[in-house]
C-alpha cells in the first residue's frame, strides 16, 4: 500500500475543477454548516445538487463505493446507536432495548447530514490539486504575520511526499524482523519497541539527508508566491451557493 | 579560467574526526573531473565544501574568485549537487513541483519558475511525467529528476556524488549520457566515484583521494595503472592492456 | 535575480526541526494503517506516534506537527486513512479523537522533558494526553450518537485501554532511544 486514499484529485475540466480554491473552500464550510440545520426536504435538495456536481466532476463511482465501505459501517453504527437511545414511541421491543420511531427518524437525519458533509468534501478533494490547496493555505494565513505560512505549505508537501516512503520503510523493517523470527516473541511491548525504533531512526536519517538537499537548493521561507486567480465564474457560483444555503436554513 | 579554487582546505568534524587535510585544488571552467577514492576517503566531504553545506575548519574555497563561506546562497545556486541517495533529496509531491522547489526558493516570479521547470524537465527527458508522483519513478528516473531539480536553478557547476550507485545498466547509460550532454552544453562537472569503469573514457581529469588528502591528480590515461594501489578497481579493459571504451556504445 | 530571496536562508536548526516535524506528521498519518498483529486484535500505531511527537519534538514543534497534519487533512490533502479525506472525517464519529490529538500533543510535550528521559514524567504526560484525547473523542461521539455516557465509554474507550497501556509502556523506551538522535547539540 502506497497511498492513503484512492479518492484523490482526478484531472478534469468540469466547472468545479475550474473554480478558485478559496471559493471552493468557502463553499465547503458553508454547505457543511448549513446542512446541520437541514431536514428532509432540504437534505434531498442538497443531495440532488451534490450528486449532479459529483457526477459532473467525474467521480469514479465503483472506486468510491469500495473506498467508502468503512464509512458506511460507521454510519450504520451511528444509525443503530441513535435509534436505540432516543426515547419515544417504540416500534420494536426486545427485552430492555427498544427501537423508537423518533430514534429511527433522528438517526436517519444525522447520518444523512454526515453523508452530505462527506459528499461536499469529496467533491472538493476530487477537483482540487494539492498545489492549489497549499496556495490557499498561504493565502489564508497571510494576514497573520506570526504564522509562517510558507513553512506550513512546505510542511504539507513533505507530509504528503513522505507517507508512501514511510509505508515502504515500515514494510522493509517488518520483513527484516520477520526474517529473524520476531513473531516468536509474544511480548507486545517488545514488539512495539523493536518495530518503532528502527523505523523512526531510519525516517530521521532520511530527514537529515533531506535537510542537506533542501539547503543545497537554497531553501528559504521567502519563496515565490503561489498563483491564485478568481473570476466572474467564482462570484456567480458564490451567489448560487449562498441562495442554496438560505433556502436550507430558512 | 579557474571556476573552483581551493586553498589549504582542512575539515575536522565535531567529534574530532579529520575529514579533509590540507587540500589544494584548482578546476578550470568546463572541465569534466572525476574524483576517485575508497570508502571514507573524503570525497563527499570535499564536495560538500563546494556549496557551503560544510564550512572549512581551515583554508578557503572560492568560486570564480568569490569565497563560498561568505556567499552561501549564491554559491548554492552556482553549484548544483546531486546526492548519493537521489530518493531522499526529492522534496515535491509531483515531478514538476519538485523541480520548482529550487527556483521558488530564489523568489523568481511564477512565469520564470514555470519556464525553468519546463526546460529542466525537457533536458532530462521527464516532461511527460510532470504530474507523476516521484515515488513511482524508477531509480534512473529519480536520479534524472534530482538532476532536473538542480538544473532549474541554472548552476554553472554540477556535482554528482556516486551517480551510478544502485542503478541498472540502462539506468547507468541514461545518467552517463545526461552528464556528457550537460558537459557539452558548457557545465563544469565533478563526479565522485569509486568505480571508474563507467566514466573514465569521458573525463579529462582524474583526482585520487585517500584518507582525506589528494594523492594523485592528472590525466586519467596516465593514472590508470596506479589505481589498484589506492584501493580503486582498475577498469577491465585497461588491465588487459586495451584502451577503455565508452559505456555508451 | 531577486536579492531578497538570496539573503534569507533559513537557519539550519529551524529547517531541521521543520523537516522532523513534517516527517513525524507523516508517520502519524501512516500510523493509522500501520499495525502490529499480536493476538486477536492488531495494535494500531497512530496514537503511539502522537505520544512520540510530544515526547520527541516537545510542546512547540509537536503541536506544529499535529496541527499541520490536521489542517492538511481538513483541507483535503490525502493524509487521512480510510476513504474520506477532508471535512467529512472531522464530522464523522471518530472526528473528536482526531481533534483531541492537538491539545494532547501540546500537553504531552509540556509535561515531559524533551532533552532528558524521566520515566514518571513521560508516563504522566501520556496519561494526561490520553485523557484529553478521550475527552474530545467521547464527547463528540456522544453528541453524534446520542448514547448515554456509560454506553459511550463502553464503545469508545474501554476496549482501547489495554492497547493504550501497552503503547505507553513501549513509548518510554522508544523515546529514550531516539531522543539523542533528535536533540543533538
Ligand atoms: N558528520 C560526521 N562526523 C564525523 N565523521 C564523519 C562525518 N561525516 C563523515 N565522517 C568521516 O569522514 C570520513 C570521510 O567521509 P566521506 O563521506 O567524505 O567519504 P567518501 O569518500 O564520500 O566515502 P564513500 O565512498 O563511502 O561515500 C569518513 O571516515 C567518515 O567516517
Ligand atoms: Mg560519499
Amino acid at each position: 500500500m502506497a497511498e492513503l486514499n484512492v479518492l484523490g484529485f482526478h484531472a478534469g475540466s468540469s466547472v468545479l475543477h475550474q473554480l478558485d480554491v478559496r471559493f471552493k473552500l468557502m463553499f465547503l464550510v458553508v454547505i457543511s454548516l448549513s446542512s446541520l440545520k437541514a431536514f428532509v426536504p432540504s437534505l434531498s435538495l442538497l443531495t440532488l445538487v451534490l450528486m449532479v456536481a459529483l457526477i459532473h466532476a467525474g467521480l469514479p463511482l465503483k472506486m468510491a463505493l469500495k473506498d467508502l465501505r468503512y464509512v458506511f459501517l460507521l454510519l450504520l453504527f451511528m444509525f443503530i446507536a441513535r435509534s436505540l437511545s432516543v426515547p419515544g414511541s417504540s416500534v420494536v421491543e426486545f427485552k430492555t432495548v427498544s427501537v423508537t420511531r423518533e430514534g429511527l427518524y433522528e438517526g436517519a437525519i444525522v447520518c444523512w447530514r454526515l453523508v452530505i458533509v462527506i459528499m461536499t468534501g469529496l467533491s472538493f478533494v476530487l477537483t482540487t490539486r494539492s498545489s492549489e490547496i497549499k496556495a490557499a493555505v498561504e493565502w489564508m494565513l497571510k494576514p497573520f504575520p506570526s504564522i509562517p505560512a510558507k513553512r506550513i505549505a512546505t510542511m504539507m508537501s513533505l507530509i504528503v511526499r513522505f507517507i508512501p516512503i514511510i509505508f515502504e520503510q515500515a514494510k522493509k523493517t517488518g520483513d527484516a524482523q520477520r526474517a529473524r523470527g520476531v513473531e516468536n516473541r509474544k511480548n507486545p511491548v517488545y514488539r512495539l519497541k523493536m518495530f518503532s525504533i528502527p523505523l523512526i531512526r531510519r525516517i530521521f536519517e532520511r530527514a537529515d539527508k533531506l535537510v542537506l538537499a533542501m539547503e543545497a537548493r537554497c531553501y528559504s521561507e521567502n519563496r515565490t508566491d503561489s498563483l491564485l486567480s478568481s473570476g466572474v465564474r467564482d462570484w456567480i457560483a458564490l451567489v448560487g451557493v449562498v441562495c442554496l444555503c438560505l433556502i436550507i436554513i430558512l | 579560467m579557474n571556476i573552483i579554487e581551493i586553498n589549504n582546505l582542512s575539515h575536522r568534524f565535531a567529534d574530532g574526526t579529520v575529514g579533509l587535510e590540507n587540500i589544494n585544488l584548482c578546476i578550470s571552467e568546463g572541465a569534466f573531473v572525476v574524483i576517485a577514492g575508497p570508502n571514507g576517503s573524503g570525497k563527499t566531504t570535499l564536495l560538500k565544501h563546494l556549496n557551503g553545506l560544510l564550512l572549512p575548519t581551515k583554508g578557503v574555497v572560492r568560486l570564480s574568485g568569490v569565497s563560498v563561506a561568505k556567499n552561501l546562497a549564491w554559491s548554492r545556486q552556482m553549484v548544483g549537487m546531486v546526492f548519493q541517495d537521489a530518493d531522499s533529496q526529492i522534496v515535491g509531491e509531483t515531478v514538476s513541483d519538485d523541480v520548482a522547489f529550487g527556483p521558488e526558493n530564489l523568489c523568481l516570479d511564477r512565469d520564470d519558475v514555470k519556464r525553468r521547470v519546463a526546460r529542466a524537465l525537457e533536458t532530462v527527458g521527464l516532461h511527460h511525467y510532470k504530474d507523476q508522483k516521484p515515488h513511482l519513478l524508477s531509480g534512473g528516473e529519480k536520479r534524472r529528476l534530482a538532476i532536473a531539480g538542480i538544473l532549474a536553478m541554472e548552476p554553472k557547476v554540477l556535482v554528482f556524488d556516486e551517480p551510478f550507485s544502485s542503478l541498472d545498466y540502462p539506468g547507468v547509460k541514461q545518467i552517463l549520457a545526461q552528464m556528457i550532454s550537460l558537459h557539452q552544453a558548457g557545465h563544469t562537472i565533478l563526479v565522485a566515484a569509486h568505480d571508474l569503469e563507467k566514466l573514465i573514457a569521458h573525463t579529462d581529469r582524474l583526482i585520487i583521494m585517500q584518507d582525506g588528502g589528494i594523492v594523485r591528480d592528472g590525466l586519467p590515461s596516465q593514472l590508470l595503472w596506479e589505481l589498484e594501489a589506492f584501493g580503486i578497481r582498475e577498469p577491465c579493459a585497461s588491465r588487459l592492456g586495451m584502451k577503455v571504451h565508452s559505456w555508451l556504445n | 535575480m531577486n536579492e531578497k530571496g538570496l539573503s534569507n536562508i533559513g537557519s539550519s536548526t529551524s529547517l531541521r526541526m521543520t523537516v522532523y516535524a513534517s516527517l513525524m506528521a507523516a508517520l502519524t498519518a501512516a500510523g493509522a494503517y500501520l499495525a502490529i498483529p499480536i493476538g486477536p486484535v492488531p495494535i494500531v500505531l497512530q496514537n503511539l506516534f502522537i505520544f512520540l511527537s510530544g515526547l520527541l519534538l516537545g510542546s512547540g514543534w509537536g503541536t506544529a506537527s499535529v496541527g499541520v497534519y490536521l489542517l492538511a487533512g481538513f483541507l483535503g490533502l490525502p493524509v487521512f486513512a480510510g476513504g474520506v479525506g477532508g471535512i467529512g472525517r472531522f464530522a464523522g464519529p471518530t472526528g473528536g479523537y482526531l481533534l483531541g490529538f492537538l491539545p494532547a500533543v501540546c500537553v504531552i510535550g509540556f509535561i515531559s522533558n524533551v532533552s532528558k528521559t524521566n520515566v514518571v514524567r513521560d508516563l504522566l504526560a501520556m496519561v494526561c494526553g490520553s485523557l484529553i484525547i478521550y475527552a474530545c473523542g467521547l464527547s463528540w461521539l456522544k453528541i453524534l450518537t446520542g448514547m448515554t455516557l456509560g454506553k459511550t465509554l463502553a464503545v469508545g474507550m474501554y476496549p482501547f485501554l489495554p492497547g493504550d497501556a501497552l503503547k505507553m509502556a513501549a513509548a518510554v523506551p522508544i523515546a529514550k532511544a531516539l531522543r539523542p538522535v533528535i536533540n543533538r547539540e
